[in-house]
């Protein structure tokens, strides 16, 4: 439960008098993630507690440095939860870096992303200065949204110091039914999901099945389950699955062994779509595991495993690179934030 | 008016020579420089800000678009754009020696795709237009404001737009996957796609609400939602307003999030009810118009939760509508109060602000307390379930003195929904006229790094200058009358 705000503002104004590099780290579970890091370490994990929680207003603001897990727990005791449902990494992920990595869980078509959680945050910018943008309420559109702009950042825009979150009410029900399925009959069922009003929350294909997981007010569940399509998962593989999924565990990457990711039309045919492949999002986002060796598919980005040196977040065109040069510039002057981290050239 | 100062900007052309090249880049009649034609495009919704156009151009294609801003880039020519000017924060009031872009002929929906339920639009294109087109797919697209007949998904993008289903359906930036926009220089990028994520920051998400300051939006992807299987309507009188501001933080704090939850107070109950007799009780001081979704289970199982919170918050009557007539009606009214305002007062100006919802009874009382005050009446008809409060001041422009207070009455709404942390615009935007409450919600490191974004993307601040980011110079002017 400490405000450790004011050490970071100085351990920032430093390195941007003294021109040194910042890797900005909580517990170091996204290491694996975009480009590898360099510079010296200004560690979150000290940064953390809940600073406001008010159930009733949905809505909790916390220290980055907080555990993901911690703040699961926090919200549990007033049968709540996060809707963007993020990997836990060993119960050591924070929801700094949750959000910086844009850690959006299964049920992102359905219910959200982590933009669409994230009401407002605090940030130490590359000049140290402690900025609040945003804030509790639902509905702000007061300035740029640049909250939602350090989703995905990877940190390069600033310290996120603090984060305020949309939570809702845990579900009362869940289930998850089983299809027996091709990876193309998969892309063939899928889009019913988003097509129809029903309390789904998960649609994936992997190794010859397609799961779809129902989850909300008993009533809505049961009437789903009850009409009989598919089978029922037992409870305890369900929620086996689910972990895995969310954990990345489906799909073990390493340094041989690369895991591939791209986000596509839901529909699309062409990419990524082979039987060992890995379709989440209903069909949207698409895995695969491919030796470091090979070359990976076209338009997809090199999620986790493999040489990290590499443009593993791909390419931009020179006007988007343009704009986030300059954006990159505005918000850290000096280059002190996580440099390289998601493009070689920021 | 407190009139924004506007960076110098230096045009040596005159404004003949300037139709002249413009009329070369599109053609002659895409290009008006007269005041009748141009009168339309004086103001936006918020018609106390009136500014004649210098010339206004119609573009209908994105290459015009890239020409048009290469060329005033070039020349540092103000640009402002409008979609259809329905906006209230007079962010598309034109600019006395600019250019302003209307975009209303890009009025084509490129695709629905069903399959995806996704749809690719122009900007130009009407809110309601595109539910229209999905509805015989069983989709339709969630933010709904008030305004859907006319304003445009370009203007709903640039204000982050919210309506009644933006409490379970999130506001524009929650429906939206990808915008493809044109620069100040005049260069054309897309950011994010059909897949819903893209690598790297969001700026899908900083394009919604950027309020005409960043680019042109030339195109949109933005999701459908399937139509639900059952919609339910009811309607419950209250009262006391605090009596149904604590059944809306009690309703959505015990986990039931309806699909809308709108609140009036007694003067728009009988305003609306004048209006368009839906049957309103005219007795009640409160009234909670709620629409829940779902699966027939579902809705039946809501129903009875939503019932039994109005009844022990002290629901003095409690209606269910029977049918999807009735609820139209039920809804109606609603969604007549503004028009049904404007029929009992010359002039009504519409504030915004959002509040948490456990303090929705209590800034309501002070609003009343504030509304004697300054002698002027407030009619209260909000997104309740978001907090979004919408006070309606109302006034006589012919009456010396009644805007003066009008304004002063607004101002001070908004600087009590800051102090009970909330925010001056939940979805009307700030344009010209919230930019003196920035610096009270903002302090001047936060609008200096506003002031960032917008030079990243626009370094001579040239596309809608003067609005929504107050300049560091304004704040200190501000801030030396706030201590005075
Ligand atoms: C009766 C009434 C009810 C309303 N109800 C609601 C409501 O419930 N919820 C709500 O959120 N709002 C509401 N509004 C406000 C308004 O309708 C919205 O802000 C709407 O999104 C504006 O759209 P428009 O096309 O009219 O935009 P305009 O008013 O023309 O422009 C609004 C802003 O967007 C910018 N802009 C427009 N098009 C583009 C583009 N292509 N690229 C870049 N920038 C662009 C303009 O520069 C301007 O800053 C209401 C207004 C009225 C009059």
């Amino acid at each position: 439960m400490t405000d450790m705000t004011s050490v970071l503002q100085d351990q920032v104004r430093v390195a941007a008098d003294t021109g040194a590099g910042l890797n900005i780290v909580g517990a170091g579970t996204k290491t694996g993630l975009g480009r590898a890091a360099q510079g010296q370490t200004l560690s979150l994990l000290e940064h953390k507690g809940v600073i406001s929680y008010s159930p009733t207003e949905l809505v909790i603001q916390v220290r980055s440095g907080t555990t993901v897990t911690e703040l699961n727990s926090i919200l549990a005791e007033q049968k709540q939860r996060l809707v963007f449902d993020p990997p836990v990494f060993n119960d050591q992920a924070t929801i700094g870096g949750s959000v910086a990595a844009n850690q959006s869980g299964s049920s992102r078509p359905w219910v959200g992303g982590v933009r669409d959680s994230l009401l407002g945050v605090g940030l130490i910018n590359g000049t140290g200065e402690h900025l609040h943008f945003g804030g509790q309420v639902m509905k702000n559109v007061a300035g740029f949204d640049v909250s939602r702009c350090q989703v995905g950042a990877m940190g390069t825009l600033g310290v996120i110091t603090e984060v305020s979150l949309k939570v809702l009410p845990q579900y009362e029900a869940d289930a998850t039914l089983v299809f027996a399925a091709s990876v193309a009959d998969a892309l063939q069922m899928m889009p019913q999901y988003m097509q129809r009003n029903l309390p789904v929350t998960s649609v994936c294909y992997w190794q010859g099945k397609l799961y779809v997981r129902l989850q909300g007010s008993t009533a809505g569940v049961d009437s789903i389950v009850s009409a009989g399509d598919g089978s029922v998962l037992a409870q305890d593989a369900a929620i086996a699955l689910w972990h895995q999924l969310r954990e990345y565990k489906l799909l073990d990457a390493t340094t041989e062994q690369v895991l591939w990711r791209s986000n596509v039309a839901a529909t699309d045919a062409l990419v990524m779509c082979t039987d060992d492949c890995l379709l989440n999002w209903a069909g949207s986002q698409r895995w695969q595991l491919l030796p470091a060796d090979q070359a990976g598919p076209e338009q997809a980005i090199q999620f986790m495993g493999g040489d990290r040196q590499g443009e593993v977040n791909g390419e931009l065109n020179s006007v988007a690179r343009q704009l986030q040069g300059r954006l990159k510039k505005a918000f850290d002057p000096h280059s002190v934030f996580n440099s390289g981290r998601l493009y070689s050239w920021m | 008016m407190p009139l924004a100062k506007e960076p110098q900007v230096s045009t040596v052309l005159s404004r003949q020579a300037l139709v002249a090249d413009l009329g070369r880049l599109v053609t002659p009649q895409q290009v008006l420089d007269d005041d009748e034609n141009q009168r339309p495009f004086e103001c936006d919704g918020l018609a106390v800000y009136k500014q004649m156009p210098w010339i206004t151009v119609i573009p209908n294609t994105s290459e015009q678009v890239q020409d048009i801003l290469a060329y005033c880039y070039k020349q540092r020519i103000p640009v402002v754009v409008r979609g259809a000017g329905t906006g209230l924060c007079a962010g598309a009031t034109p600019h006395a020696s600019g250019v302003l872009l209307v975009m209303t002929r890009f009025d084509q929906i490129l695709s629905i795709d069903a399959d995806l339920a996704q749809a690719r639009v122009q900007p130009g294109v009407r809110n309601l237009a595109l539910s229209q087109a999905a509805e015989p797919m069983g989709l339709y697209y969630a933010p709904d404001p008030s305004s859907q007949i006319a304003c445009t998904i370009g203007g709903n993008v640039a204000e982050n737009s919210g309506g009644v289903h933006c409490l379970k359906y999130g506001l524009t930036v929650n429906n939206l996957l990808a915008v493809t926009l044109v620069t100040m220089e005049g260069e054309l990028v897309t950011f994010g796609g059909p897949g819903y994520e893209t690598p790297g920051m969001d700026l899908v998400a900083l394009m919604a609400g950027s309020e005409g300051l960043l680019g042109v939006i030339v195109e949109a992807t933005v999701r459908l939602l399937p139509r639900a299987e059952k919609v339910q309507v009811l309607m419950a009188a209250f009262a006391a307003v605090t009596d149904a501001g604590d059944a809306v933080a009690d309703l959505v704090g015990s986990g039931v999030i309806p699909a809308g939850l709108e609140m009036m107070d007694k003067l728009a109950i009988v305003a609306a009810e004048d209006f368009v007799k839906v049957g309103y009780p005219t007795d009640a001081e409160a009234l909670l118009i709620c629409e829940l979704d779902g699966t027939e289970a579902e809705v039946a199982q809501q129903l009875e939760a939503v019932k039994t919170c109005f009844n022990h918050c002290g629901a003095t009557s409690i209606r269910v509508a029977k049918d999807a007539q009735e609820a139209a009606r039920l809804w109606l009214g609603r969604k007549s109060a503004f028009p049904a305002v404007g029929r009992i007062s010359p002039d009504y100006y519409c504030m915004d602000g959002t509040i948490p919802r456990s303090q929705v009874g209590k800034v309501l009382t002070r609003i009343g307390e504030l509304s004697t005050h300054y002698g002027l009446p407030v009619v209260n008809v909000f997104h309740a379930g978001d907090g979004n409060l919408h006070p309606l001041i109302l006034f006589d422009d012919a009456k010396s003195g009644d805007l003066e207070k009008a304004e002063a009455l607004g101002g001070d709404i908004l600087t009590l929904c800051v102090d009970v942390g909330g925010t001056i615009t939940g979805e009307h935007g700030v344009g010209l006229e919230k930019l003196s409450h920035m610096p009270y919600q903002f302090s001047d490191q936060e609008l200096a790094q506003f002031r960032g974004i917008k030079l990243a993307f626009d370094s001579h601040e040239l596309l809608n200058p003067g609005k929504a980011i107050p300049t560091l110079k304004y704040c200190q002017e501000y801030r030396s009358i706030q201590h005075d």
